[in-house]
């Protein structure tokens, strides 16, 4: 663990300079630390800071390019690509890595030793069967160009990891010993660490943005490359989805937005007016008492985590639509094929969604100012009269933003629907069938080993992609509209 | 008279004591209203009922497990050859098989069946957990010791009312006449039920035997991808809010990342998933199933919630505590690092906490960042390989056995959300009495 | 304005709407109105002055069961209504606040238009037959509370785009477009500015011609320009109540004079 080793080194940089900054104020100071700008233990954080930040913004920026220099360097040794086809160079570097790594870890687990990998030979000897002996699996064959690039590669990260050692720790020291010389009773050491600790919050506080831009570029980076194989046309407006491995496959989306705007609609259906009433209930009429009991017993219903519905949905609720609903069932009607339906997941989903309504709804309807109720009921007018005529008007914008957001938390739900929606993409009208999902299919596409050159792989992305920015366009447009309603109350 | 008068007369110089017609017509739309309210709120805790009966009546029966218990004589020459040949494990069987043939026969129960039929009934890990003990205690060896194994689920099933002498008319493995025995056996005490500690501490077990599966291997990859989360949300969660509620300047940045703050608390946890599979697997090599990844994804997932109720406690510090410390001289860092965040820490902890709750009960992510699809059969042997080393965590573990075929799956998989809730209801538990205990008011 | 006419202002005796016996209200274990007794006439503007706090918007709430929407409160002894007791159980509060009308401090205007303000009584009492007569009932309130000229041209624009004396006059007319037999009004002017105050208590001495009015009000110079009679709180308790000029001149308890010429308040 070179990598480990380096970080403890760092510390103990860092714990050194401390200690000898702490020193140096005080002595510099003639032994009264009163005459010191600062109090003493901010010089020595002053001079561990200068030992840390330019060694680690080195390591890390060591770190990055690193790989990217060897796979450059290596990439003129593939020649069996055409150098314009830069997906497939991709693919072959990718693997590279992987054989690399492999062999390192085989060192590493003492399958085999640096001389023996020097002495390999590609076509003789079993490669893939010694790395699959350490865990790493390789996707293609071995070829001697291939094993000659992970060899060079080994070797120059070999070198680059030594190089790397040396600058990060001669960096670490430099960096504390200029801090240490820099160190006079009138420098101003706190206000220096604190517009440190306050570049290390704004810092933590771009975590946020960073995760986003993430996020989008790894969507972005994944569907270009998609596009690149498959049509963004048939993609978008194909009506079949049936993915084959061996390619050919057929990824239209239309079914799956399908059964996700189908489910998510049977869910708001069941969602919207037992989480509406009961909002209203617990806000206008419920007394202490059952208020006491059911708005607690309807948050436990949001705490639960989304697998315990998911099992509910499969376990419980399908096998009894199906027996209500199925072949035999005491309906008499056969409308059910399966206890995996839209109407399964939809049902299981409503249940789900109905505190995230009622607790949202309750929280718009309070914010409804008590005068416009008390001008209704000066007037004469009994409470549903007030609640239907003048508080649920009032409120519209923000119960419409309430629900938007619950039907972004439909679209986007994923263990439900993996469980109780089925599998099969198709374009039906009868909620009692099986339908799929975007979330669905892209578990099922991501899930196993995923080789993440092919299109049914990377078709997830695109369907990610899809569902991000129909979620995100819900979610600001639900933010937006509520954030309107309460300014109007403030 | 002026004309309202008169209208007032119109309308009746009605006694107040007298509902009219249609004062009842609107009392009536008003019971009815009230009734939809109490129908719904009904409605769902009907559904909360059903759920929380469901989850107990399914998954209490995964805590206890059929054993038998079978006197085995150690005989050194069995041991001995069973050690030196191929297949170790079904010499062991043999040995197994012929002290039940033994022990039933001795118990006057009557039956055709030979050795290796009966011995069906058994756990395919019975072989295994004899040549465990004859290892951990050769001493023994030469003693009679009386062993309790797991018999096999479908075993387990019949007593437990999910199996019937019907369902097993396709088995391969038991028929109606293993049962037969069964009933006999549990007359005299051989074959029972019992409290199954295996099912909370052992490890997942393969498809064909569900009586050894447990809980214990995910639930430590739950363990280390929640220290992941814990170590490195709250100091960033932290550091964020402390940042935005303290110092943030009022500018566009600051705009953006707040907006950015509330959409990532509505992104699809699944997108997450996304972002943990392109991220740390694809570009960053890390290895997949391992729990790290699954605590860094859960981390950046957890980040927002924890975000939003620090910023809540931060606020809730009224102003003239960093008035009175700035008064005394100190910096502003130094009065939100002395004053305001030990008073805003319950309440910072309580909302770390409800995070982790909900980052242990998600699922999504951790099926693209292929935490399922294996049997976690390895304990993690020391803190890195913990990290590291592939492994499951609770909800995964569930969704794995909801999705194997042998419907003794289904039971375990109940019996995994029970343990998976007892953690959630502690962890809330918690973080009420953190609340209750160090609840100001100002 | 005319402060000079009140002490030969004849009040003539009016038949009775209100009485108060023996009342007492409690928020919890707080004892807020204590064994109030009021006759409160018909055709009247009856003022109730008084400290905050001393339990003059309490009182005028319990006149038409507004209280009742509060959980801890809780009201004793007997308010009559035309010799009825409006809090005798059979009585429905619905049908009670729609012959005791009541206007608040803040105005309120629903989110609605203009038209649908106004309309909102009307309709659920079931008082217009037809769409005519709802107009007719929309405009003669308009008209009554002074702001038909005002807003004619855009009674489908919301209410809450007025002013804030246009609203107040808006929820005036509100209430009286229900037709009630008793105006309450919780400290109309308090959020209004000198002109339309002004325009207000103008509009209270008209509609004396048709309702009994109980206006509650913080102001002394209100009092005594827009009531006849004038009842003093003061902690809870009833002090001092009798003709306005009456009160105003020749006050007969010591704490009503004290609060008079502004030695407690």
């Amino acid at each position: 663990m070179p990598f480990l080793w380096i970080l403890i080194a760092l510390i103990i940089i860092a714990s050194v300079a401390f200690v000898l900054g702490r020193q140096r104020a005080v002595q510099s100071a003639g032994g009264d630390s009163r005459k010191l700008h600062s109090l003493p233990g901010f010089y020595g954080w002053n001079t561990a800071i200068g030992a840390m930040v330019p060694s680690i913004a080195i390591l890390a920026g060591w770190m990055i390019a690193q790989p990217i220099i060897v796979n450059m360097s290596i990439a003129p040794m593939i020649t069996s690509v055409e150098a314009s086809d830069s997906a497939t160079l991709g693919l072959v570097l990718s693997n590279v890595t992987n054989v690399s790594e492999g062999l390192d870890a085989a060192i590493a687990a003492g399958a085999i030793t640096d001389n023996e990998v020097a002495a390999l030979n590609a076509e003789t000897d079993n490669i893939k069967g010694l790395l699959s002996q350490v865990g790493k699996v390789v996707g293609s064959d071995i070829t001697p160009e291939i094993l000659d690039a992970a060899r060079a590669s080994r070797n120059m990260n070999a070198t680059g990891t030594l190089f790397k050692t040396i600058v990060v720790l001669a960096a670490a020291i430099a960096g504390g010993a200029f801090a240490l010389t820099k160190i006079r009773p009138d420098l101003w050491a706190r206000n220096q660490v604190e517009s440190f600790v306050r570049y290390v919050l704004i810092t933590a506080a771009s975590i946020a943005i960073l995760t986003t831009i993430g996020i989008v570029l790894s969507l972005i980076f994944n569907t270009v490359k998609f596009f690149g194989m498959y049509s963004a046309t048939d993609f978008f407006f194909g009506l079949n989805w049936l993915p084959r491995f061996q390619g050919e496959s057929d990824l239209g989306i239309l079914p799956l937005m399908w059964g996700t705007v189908y489910i998510s609609i049977i869910a708001l259906l069941v969602a919207v007016p037992i989480g509406l009433f009961a909002a209203i209930y617990l806000s206008e009429y419920a007394s202490k008492g059952v208020r006491a009991v059911a708005k607690p017993a309807l948050e436990v219903l949001a705490g639960i985590p989304t697998i315990v519905y998911g099992l509910f949905a499969l376990l419980t609720v399908g096998p009894l639509l199906k027996s209500a609903f199925g072949d035999g069932g005491v309906l008499g009607v056969q409308w059910m094929g399966s206890a995996d339906a839209a109407m399964t997941a939809g049902l299981v989903m409503g249940i789900m969604l109905i505190p995230f309504v009622s607790s949202l709804s309750d929280d718009i309807i309070n914010a409804v100012p008590q005068a416009m109720r008390d001008g209704s009921y000066g007037l004469g007018a009994t409470k549903s009269e007030t609640i239907k005529q003048v508080v649920l008007p009032a409120a519209l914008p923000g119960i419409v933003g309430a629900v938007l957001l619950a039907a972004s938390r439909a679209i986007g739900e994923t263990m439900i629907v993996v469980l109780g929606a089925g599998a099969a993409a198709q374009l039906s009208l009868n909620p009692f069938d099986a339908m799929t999902t975007v979330t669905t299919r892209i578990v099922a596409q991501l899930t196993g080993d995923t080789d993440f050159a092919s299109a049914t792989a990377l078709v997830a992305f695109a369907l990610g992609m899809t569902l991000f920015v129909v979620t995100l366009g819900l979610n600001i447009l639900a933010l937006y509209i509520v954030r309107k309603y309460r300014e109007q109350y403030e | 008279m002026t004309d309202a008068s008169a209208n007032n007369s119109a309308s009746g110089k009605s006694s107040l004591l007298v509902q009219d017609a249609r004062t009842r017509n609107r009392n009536a739309v008003e019971a009815r209203f009230k009734w939809y309210g109490i129908t719904a709120i009904a409605i769902g805790c009907a559904f909360l009922i059903l759920l929380v009966t469901a989850i107990a009546f399914n998954g209490s029966r995964a805590f206890r497990q059929t054993f038998v218990t079978v006197p085995v004589t150690l005989d050194a020459a069995a041991i001995e050859a069973a050690e030196a040949s191929m297949m170790k494990t079904s010499q062991y069987r043999k040995m197994i098989e012929a002290a039940l043939l033994t022990e039933v026969s001795e118990a006057n129960i009557e039956t055709d069946m030979d050795a290796g039929k009966l011995g069906d009934m058994l756990s395919s890990s019975a072989p295994a957990q004899m040549r465990d003990f004859v290892l951990a205690n050769p001493d023994r060896i030469g003693d009679t010791v009386s062993f309790d194994f797991l018999t096999s689920s479908r075993v387990d099933g019949y007593l437990k009312g999910r199996v019937t002498r019907e369902s097993l008319a396709n088995d391969k493995n038991l028929d109606a006449a293993h049962l037969d025995l069964v009933d006999q056996m549990r007359d005299i005490g051989m074959v029972e039920k019992r409290f199954n500690i295996d099912f909370i501490i052992g490890s997942d077990a393969s498809e064909e035997r569900p009586e050894q599966a447990g809980m214990g291997v995910s639930i430590l990859g739950s363990l280390f991808m929640m220290f992941v989360v814990l170590f490195l949300s709250l100091p960033i969660g932290v550091a964020a809010s402390i940042y935005l509620e303290e110092f943030a300047p009022k500018s566009r940045w600051t705009d953006l990342i707040e907006v950015n703050i509330s959409n990532l608390a509505a992104v699809p946890s699944i997108v997450f998933g996304i972002l943990g599979v392109a991220v740390f697997i694809q570009i960053g090599h890390l290895p997949k199933s391992a729990p790290l990844v699954g605590g860094l994804v859960l981390t950046l997932m957890t980040l927002p919630t924890i975000i939003i109720s620090t910023r809540a406690a931060l606020k809730a510090v009224p102003p003239s505590i960093r008035e009175a410390a700035l008064g005394v001289g100190a910096s502003k860092m130094q009065s939100v690092f002395h004053h305001v965040l030990p008073l805003a820490m319950p309440g910072i902890l309580t909302g770390t906490i409800i995070g982790l709750a909900q980052a242990l009960g998600e699922t999504a992510p951790l099926l693209l960042i292929g935490m399922v699809g294996f049997i976690a059969t390895n304990y993690p042997t020391g803190p890195i390989d913990g990290f590291l080393s592939p492994n499951s965590a609770m909800p995964a573990q569930i969704y794995e056995w909801a999705k194997r075929a042998d419907p003794a799956y289904y039971e375990r998989a109940w019996g995994g959300i029970i343990i998976l809730l007892v953690f959630l209801l502690a962890m809330n538990v918690i973080a009420v009495i953190l609340r209750r205990r160090f609840e100001r008011r100002w | 304005m005319n402060d000079m006419r009140l002490i030969d202002r004849a009040v003539d005796m009016k038949d009775i709407k209100f009485s108060a016996r023996n009342v007492q209200v409690y928020y919890g274990t707080t004892h807020a109105i204590k064994d109030v007794n009021v006759d409160i006439a018909d055709k009247t503007v009856t003022a109730f002055i008084g400290p905050s706090g001393c339990g003059k918007s309490t009182f005028l709430r319990s006149l038409n069961r507004m209280n009742d929407t509060i959980d801890i409160c809780r009201v004793e002894g007997d308010i009559l209504l035309d010799g009825e007791d409006i809090y005798d159980k059979r009585v429905d509060p619905v049908q009670l606040r729609a012959k005791v009308g009541m206007v608040f401090q803040k105005p309120n205007p629903f989110p609605k238009s203009i038209y649908d303000n106004i309309a909102y009584g009307p309709r659920i009492h079931g008082l217009a037959k037809n769409k005519t007569d709802l107009d007719e009932i929309v405009e003669s309130s308009l008209k009554r509370a002074a702001l038909w000229n005002e807003v004619k041209d855009r009674l489908d624009a919301p209410g809450t785009g007025l002013s804030g004396g246009q609203q107040q006059r808006l929820c005036i007319a509100r209430a009286v477009a229900t037709q009630p037999e008793v105006l309450l009004m919780d400290e109309p002017c308090s959020a209004l500015d000198p002109i339309a105050t002004a325009q207000v208590e103008e509009l209270i001495d008209e509609l004396r011609s048709n309702f009994s009015v109980v206006i509650v009000t913080h102001s002394m110079q209100q009092a005594a320009r827009v009531s006849q009679k004038t009842a003093f709180f003061h902690l809870g308790n009833l002090v001092e109540y009798g003709e306005t000029g009456q009160i105003f001149t020749n006050p007969v308890d010591p704490r009503t004079e004290s609060y008079i010429s502004g030695r407690i308040g």
